[in-house]
């Protein structure tokens, strides 16, 4: 089992730096074909070429290779990846510490992650459970047509329908009926408030969760079903045992893990969906962040913020996978 | 990381797994950055104002803010020497007791005494002279460098680079030779060439004075810079939120009647639903709310519309022979077919008004109705078209422009109707490199320009637009060169008083008017909506920003 975490965590360390590289690469040619962001600095000014050169330095941008479409720009790659290394990722085009950014932004994409998890778990889980449970009956058709129907619908058009048409009345009706500052009021907050954080993130938590629990919904479901038939249900139910204990005890346990897979799966869509969370609502988040550095060609925070989440995504899978062990004592590692 | 609680096994892992989650859970809640602490928004004793800020704004030194967000912001953070009158856009002393000069060239600045920053130092001439020299030295790469270009011992603080970007003269200089601090309170600054309208120039950001604990620490100054104005940075959330409150010490008069400025950060124009719940007192809508916004009848009751001094214009590439737009009577005939109301009630309604001039009629100097041919009149073009030579069947016009759709679409509607109305088929070329091209003369075809002055006066509509002192190849944007244009700025720059310059500089507009080497197209509108507790919105014509200090607070 430990050679297999060490091969893994071995493995992933590679997978971190081709990803650097991959990124390196991209965001270098972007900038020899689109332009230096140091030029956008100036706007309509014609600057001369000393004033564009210190805005160059002042970006770390005042490499050569940044001039010549298709310089792979390999010594600003080297240069990065040793400060990496040594701990320091790197300023912003203000100077600010990436760390200090990422210290301000994660927590806020964390709390909205524990609300998809939480809506996960209790719409995904649930409602496949009964859906497998009542397989055949109306309850079953229901849920799946309601799955279908949430899949269907993206992200950023919920959002924005909410944000844009649900916020304004609810919260002005909230504010009128329950006070200001009442519950029901920040719930419907039209943007993120850094003083209420939880309550002005449950409802695009809620949201982003239910993008994400239609297909976690089916495979809990079909999971289930398999098990519902299997050998091991049948000698429970003949031993007497009763439908409650059954399907807790040994049918959720070994349809799990279909199910964690799909949460490798799903963490890495969320991600992607938090950046159009965070943008709509307007949460200083990972996302945000991310999204912000790209629009301003900020090289240093784009490249930090996705090694980081690289990272994360990273030990994510390996966790599932860790877990199929833990859930599954049929799965090995050596 | 995610921690997924498995639902009803209860055995260790299980419990592991949500004490776990729990534990995340509550380390989560209390490392919230909660430090915008506004919660109780009663008013009290108390009056706050709400307002939206960008959420790029990533710096509030004003050496190094050049955009709207930060220089308003900054607009009640500072004093200038010269503030503009809100309604003319006039410049009148404000930190200066005197600004004279003898022959446009070198000017003594008498600065009030007895003023302050927020941190006790006082405002004297030295404080002055710190910032501009921290502006002016090339290497410190502020966005307010060029400013000072007027300056003498300006350049010997640049140094030199080689075509690469390699430094191969380091700046010789660390502080301007032309500004002198004659004692505490004046400061004498010569310039290289004799200009009138320097005095109108101070008002600007990139002019206000800075403390010596600023320069000293840089980066904590960015963040909450030492001010010498009505209100004081209490707390920068950067991203989140940013928080103001008035200062007791204030000495000047120009003060707003409440108490603390709140602004939360928002990306692009995301602030909409916030205004409408309520949560902000200044707000604007996005294009695509804007038909709503304007049809309610309690919002449109709140609205204020003014037009500010941002122009859009076409330009052509002179510095490129044998080209139809070569002769003028094509420039007249493209002008003259475009039907510049239809487009902006289509793509941008109530947000420009149609341009007739060179410069912004709001700004001193400024006129509508310079430009003679800029009505529409399809007659009138097809006619100058075919004194042209018309245009060689099957040639594509290629109207290059940078990437926005707001902008595509407008362009989108001018090459339609120049296809309409003169048969011309274009092709629309929006690029990310924009500014590079521009600059690197690259363009084969017409492109769209837009120019925001730096301080109000008609001359800088022109001189940094069209002069270039270089008959041969002309100015790098457009290779535009007129001895006589050039003639009127320059007696402009001597003139006796600012009076007879801005009269010297309007010659200059008239022959642009005769050479028409661009075609104006719009001035845009500035348009906010207010809430039921403000009043006396007073939207300044030059800046297109709301008045901080004239904002009254009525509860």
């Amino acid at each position: 089992m430990v050679s297999y975490v060490v091969r893994r965590v071995l493995l992933g360390l590679l997978t971190v730096f081709l990803v650097l590289l991959l990124l390196h690469l991209l965001t270098t040619l972007a900038i020899q074909l689109n332009g230096n962001p140091a030029l956008a600095f100036f706007g309509d000014h014609v600057p001369s070429a000393s004033q564009l050169h210190a805005v160059e330095v002042r970006y770390g941008l005042d490499d050569p290779c940044y001039d010549q479409p298709g310089n792979p720009c390999l010594r600003p790659f080297w240069e990065r990846l040793a400060q990496y290394a040594h701990g320091d990722f790197g300023t912003d085009l203000q100077g600010r510490p990436l760390t200090e950014l990422i210290a301000q932004a994660v927590p806020n994409t964390l709390r909205l992650f524990v609300i998809v998890t939480i809506t996960w778990l209790i719409i995904g889980m649930m409602l496949g459970s009964v859906a497998a449970r009542f397989r055949g009956r109306p309850i079953d058709h229901s849920i799946r047509l309601t799955s279908v129907l949430i899949d269907a619908f993206p992200v950023f058009v919920m959002l924005v329908v909410y944000r844009f048409i649900f916020t304004v009345p609810l919260t002005t009706w909230a504010r009128r009926t329950f006070g200001s500052d009442s519950v029901p009021a920040l719930l419907f907050k039209p943007s993120y408030s850094d003083s209420h954080p939880w309550l002005t993130l449950i409802v695009p938590g809620l949201l982003l969760g239910l993008t994400g629990c239609a297909p976690f919904l089916r495979l809990v479901r079909a999971a289930q079903l398999e098990n519902y038939n299997a050998e091991h249900v049948r000698t429970a139910r003949s031993k007497g045992l009763s439908n409650a204990h059954v399907t807790g005890y040994h049918i959720v346990r070994n349809s799990s893990v279909p199910v964690v897979t799909a949460v490798g799966f799903v963490f890495a869509d969320a991600l992607s969906g938090a950046v159009i969370t965070e943008g709509v609502m307007n949460i200083r988040g990972m996302g945000n962040l991310l999204w912000q550095s790209v629009q301003k060609s900020d090289v240093s925070v784009v490249i930090g913020v996705v090694t980081i989440l690289s990272v994360v995504t990273i030990g994510v899978m390996l966790l599932v996978d860790l877990a199929y062990a833990a859930l599954d004592p049929r799965i090995r590692y050596d | 990381m995610l921690h997924r609680r498995l639902p009803v096994r209860r055995p260790a892992k299980a419990l592991l797994a949500a004490t776990a989650a729990i534990a995340l859970f509550a380390t989560a809640a209390c490392s919230s950055g909660g430090s915008g602490s506004n919660s109780s928004d009663s008013g009290g004793s108390q009056k706050t104002i709400h307002l939206a800020l960008g959420q790029d704004v990533d710096t509030l030194l004003p050496m190094d803010s050049n955009v709207g967000d930060n220089i308003g912001v900054l607009d009640v953070v500072f004093d200038g020497l010269v503030r503009y009158d809100p309604k003319t856009t006039k410049p009148y002393n404000y930190v200066a007791q005197s600004i004279e000069t003898t022959d446009n060239k070198v000017w003594t600045i008498k600065i009030k005494k007895d003023l302050t920053f927020s941190n006790g130092e006082p405002v004297d001439a030295a404080s002055f002279a710190r910032s501009w020299n921290y502006s002016a030295y090339g290497p410190n790469a502020m966005a307010n460098n060029y400013y000072f270009e007027r300056i003498d011992g300006y350049d010997a603080m640049q140094g030199e680079t080689d075509d690469d970007g390699n430094v191969t003269v380091k700046p010789k200089a660390k502080e301007l030779s032309g500004v002198k601090v004659v004692d505490d309170l004046t400061l004498q600054v010569t310039l290289t060439a004799p200009f009138a309208g320097f005095s109108t120039m101070l008002g600007y950001t990139g002019f206000f004075p800075a403390a010596k604990a600023c320069i000293d620490d840089i980066k904590a100054c960015s963040k909450k810079p030492i001010g010498n104005g009505p209100f004081k940075i209490d707390n920068w959330n950067q991203g989140v939120e940013l928080t103001a409150s008035k200062r007791k010490d204030y000495k000047l008069p120009e003060v707003p009647n409440y108490d603390k400025i709140d602004w939360k950060e928002y990306a692009g124009s995301s602030s909409w639903p916030d205004f409408q719940a309520g949560d902000l007192d200044l707000g604007a809508p996005p294009p695509e709310q804007w038909q709503q916004a304007n049809n309610d009848p309690d919002l449109s009751s709140r609205k204020v519309t003014k037009e500010t001094a941002d122009l859009t214009y076409l330009g052509f590439p002179l510095y490129r022979k044998n080209r139809p737009w070569d002769n003028i009577e094509f420039r007249k005939a493209i002008s003259m077919a475009i039907d510049r109301q239809k487009i902006i009630d289509t793509v941008v309604p109530s947000q420009s008004v149609p341009a007739t001039s060179w410069v912004a009629p709001t700004i001193p100097g400024g006129k509508a109705g310079t430009c003679e041919w800029c009505k529409y009149d399809p007659a009138a073009a097809k006619a100058a078209l075919q004194k042209a030579g018309g245009w060689p069947s099957g040639k594509v016009l290629n109207i290059y422009l940078g990437k926005d759709d707001t902008n595509e679409a407008y362009f989108k509607a001018i090459g339609d109707q120049l296809a309409l109305n003169l048969g011309i088929k274009y092709k629309l070329i929006p690029s990310e490199d924009f500014f590079a091209e521009r600059s690197a003369r690259k363009f084969d075809g017409a492109y769209r320009n837009n120019w925001f002055p730096d301080y109000p006066l008609n001359e800088n509509f022109l001189a940094p637009v069209y002069s270039s002192g270089d008959p041969k190849n002309g100015n790098t944007n457009f290779g535009y060169y007129d001895a006589d244009f050039e003639k009127a700025i320059k007696e402009g720059d001597q003139a006796p008083d600012i009076d007879s310059a801005i009269a010297k500089y309007q010659e200059a507009e008239h022959v642009l008017a005769k050479d028409f080497p661009t075609i104006p197209l719009d001035f845009s509108n500035s348009v906010t909506f207010y809430s039921e507790r403000v009043d006396n919105i007073v939207i300044n014509p030059f800046s297109g920003a709301t008045e901080l200090r004239q904002l009254k607070y009525v509860g």
